[in-house]
């Protein structure tokens, strides 16, 4: 089993919680936000000491939900602190930038780590949509179209335009090339039986972090199996990535303390405004084409609001407790879904990041030796 | 605008062709197909008028004496551009068509001012996979198809292309005149094509002295049916700035000249 170490980047000292979007950005202090950045970095450049096999990070816009507007200058800095792990971007929204752009920065992320990037392709949440000022119906539409392009300037070796429905580039040639070749390996969400297809037809890894339940995580895994063959290839266990909030203490209630203070503040301070403007997106516009879609999104969030500690801990969705528990819970999960990666969040909402430090710690020394053999 | 069918005499004998359109000519080579009509044609027919000679022994036409290879083909359509059009021009050709363009713009480079080619056959390197044979391969959008001729028309069209050329992975013959091409070229690759691999057009790419690939996105092999506006647009830039086209005019309408 591999272990990824993700990381949202939250502010964790908004004084007003409120429904505005996009959130008015008085309450951060540079200053502070000097010092948070240096720990958050450290964070994430301890998780390779700690055993941990990729680091993650990613892109969110115009909230305290997370301060990496670009991931790649995160990546940068941790590829500068860091010698094995894979750096994973998890990822870019493709759609809502220049592919070529997104080309260039991940060909340079992977040439400077020496072939270490783990590249991924993002559609977002709907708020980013209105942050970027691009058409949310569009969304499907580019992502299909940047994928494309963006492996194509990875990989191809004479210099080429591209006319497309969304972009037209007359001559491009991006140096530099990356290391991996026909390029990085990608990765793409997959937490509906759509998009798992999506991933599985891209012969992409799959990523699924938004969990409500274990069985339709396990149809997922089935639909980007089955896709993945009718494509020609078959995916390994380290395709398949699962997020887990996680919180591991000395105690099994100082762990479930750590993360109910910090889903608390995660689902009622952080996503505010995001809940505003994503509502907005899911019923002015074609963002998603099905109707189900928008009613799994409500059911989703409806679900995990009232669901305890111990209840998402039943079900599978965090990991919560002592190293011992902790150990217990991963067998059970890769007994349930057999995926090779979880994708680790200990850094949920407000949760201290001195209890992160402890966890990460408690991971290294007893949890991954019980775990990596899976 | 619309295609009418008009024959000349030519010292090889007569020859069909089709001419439409208004502007600056510009001489297209059909496919194994035969001629079509196509939506993104037809657009280019509003700012260039188009001459669309008839392979002989296609749609119809009879095969002429010592006519038997691309190579005479561009010789017989040499004659008919002194003879119709009497000034070089801009020359374009699809698969099949694109062989003979390639041969016309080698061997009468003063006949050519720029050269398209549309996904061009010929040209298949090593561990390049096999064309495909299914509907996809050729449209991603069939349902843009519109009067299309009879499949066995279609298919009498494509025995007669073989006559013209060796049904080679890699006409080596083609491969030698790709360096003697001396219009700026633009060679076009639908990002779904299933009979031409995409190495054949970074092959292609890498051997026309000045030239430039373009990915047409979501596309097969007839990128005129499957993306008409984009092939247009594309097109229709390429050929009124030349190279220029590689810069973004934006609201900026000085006409670039074309090297």
């Amino acid at each position: 089993m591999k272990f990824s170490y993700f990381h949202l980047m939250p502010w964790t000292d908004v004084t007003e919680a409120g429904q505005d979007w996009p959130v008015p950005n008085f309450q951060f202090d540079p200053k502070k936000g000097t010092e948070l950045y240096r720990t958050y970095i450290d964070s994430m450049a301890y998780a390779e000491e700690c055993g941990f096999d990729w680091v993650g990070c990613n892109e969110h816009h115009f909230s305290p939900y997370g301060l990496m507007s670009n991931p790649n200058l995160i990546a940068a800095s941790l590829i500068q602190k860091t010698k094995r792990i894979k750096i994973a971007v998890l990822g870019c929204l493709v759609p809502l930038l220049n592919p070529i752009r997104v080309a260039e920065e991940f060909a340079m992320l992977d040439v400077i780590s020496g072939g270490r990037l783990i590249a991924g392709f993002m559609r977002g949440i709907p708020h980013e949509y209105v942050a970027y000022n691009v058409p949310p119906s569009e969304s499907f539409g580019r992502m299909l179209e940047a994928s494309e392009l963006i492996r194509k300037a990875w990989s191809q070796p004479q210099p080429f335009g591209w006319e497309g429905k969304y972009y037209q580039f007359r001559a491009i040639s991006i140096w530099p090339r990356p290391v991996q070749q026909p390029g990085p390996r990608v990765l793409m969400s997959g937490s509906t039986p759509e998009s798992a297809r999506f991933a599985a037809q891209n012969h992409a890894k799959l990523g699924i972090v938004r969990l409500t339940d274990l069985e339709s995580v396990r149809d997922c895994i089935k639909v980007y199996k089955e896709a993945a063959e009718e494509a020609g290839w078959m995916p390994e266990p380290d395709d398949i990535l699962i997020g887990q909030y996680t919180s591991i203490a000395e105690t099994e209630a100082e762990a479930k303390k750590n993360l109910e203070g910090g889903i608390d503040y995660f689902l009622n301070v952080l996503n505010g405004g995001i809940r505003t403007a994503a509502q907005l997106v899911l019923q002015k516009t074609r963002y998603y084409t099905k109707p189900t879609a928008i009613e799994r999104t409500a059911q989703r969030v409806a679900v995990l609001k009232g669901m305890s500690i111990e209840e998402r801990v039943d079900k599978g969705l965090v990991l919560c407790g002592t190293p011992d528990q902790v150990v217990k819970q991963i067998k059970n999960l890769h007994r349930e879904l057999g995926m090779g990666v979880i994708n680790v969040v200990m850094k949920v909402g407000n949760v201290p990041n001195d209890a992160i430090h402890r966890g990460m710690t408690l991971f290294k020394n007893h949890v991954v030796e019980h775990v990596r053999d899976l | 605008m619309e295609f009418e069918e008009r024959e000349v005499r030519l010292p090889r004998g007569k020859l069909r062709y089709h001419q439409g359109g208004r502007g600056a000519p510009l001489l297209y080579f059909h496919s194994a197909g035969g001629f079509r009509a196509s939506r993104a044609l037809k657009k280019l027919m509003e700012t260039r008028t188009v001459y669309m000679p008839i392979v002989p022994g296609f749609d119809g036409t009879e095969a002429l004496d010592g006519i038997k290879s691309c190579a005479d083909l561009a010789e017989l359509f040499a004659a008919f551009a002194d003879s119709v059009i009497k000034d070089a021009c801009d020359v374009m050709g699809h698969s099949f068509g694109g062989r003979i363009a390639i041969w016309f713009a080698a061997r009468y480079p003063e006949k050519v001012r720029l050269l398209v080619l549309e996904a061009p056959s010929g040209f298949r390197p090593a561990g390049s996979p096999p064309p495909r044979r299914d509907q996809a391969a050729m449209f991603a959008h069939p349902e843009n198809l519109a009067n299309e001729k009879s499949a066995e028309a279609t298919a009498q069209n494509r025995k007669m292309a073989e006559r013209y050329h060796q049904a080679s992975d890699m006409d080596e013959e083609l491969v030698g005149q790709l360096g003697k091409i001396k219009a700026v070229t633009l060679i076009l690759h639908g990002t779904r094509d299933g009979m031409i691999p995409e190495a054949s057009a970074n092959f292609i790419k890498s051997r026309i002295p000045i030239s430039h690939l373009v990915f047409v996105y979501d596309a097969a092999h007839a990128i005129e049916v499957d993306q008409p506006e984009l092939f247009a647009s594309l097109t229709g830039d390429f050929l009124r700035r030349g190279q220029g086209f590689l810069v973004n005019p934006g609201s900026d309408k000085m006409e670039a000249v074309p090297a």
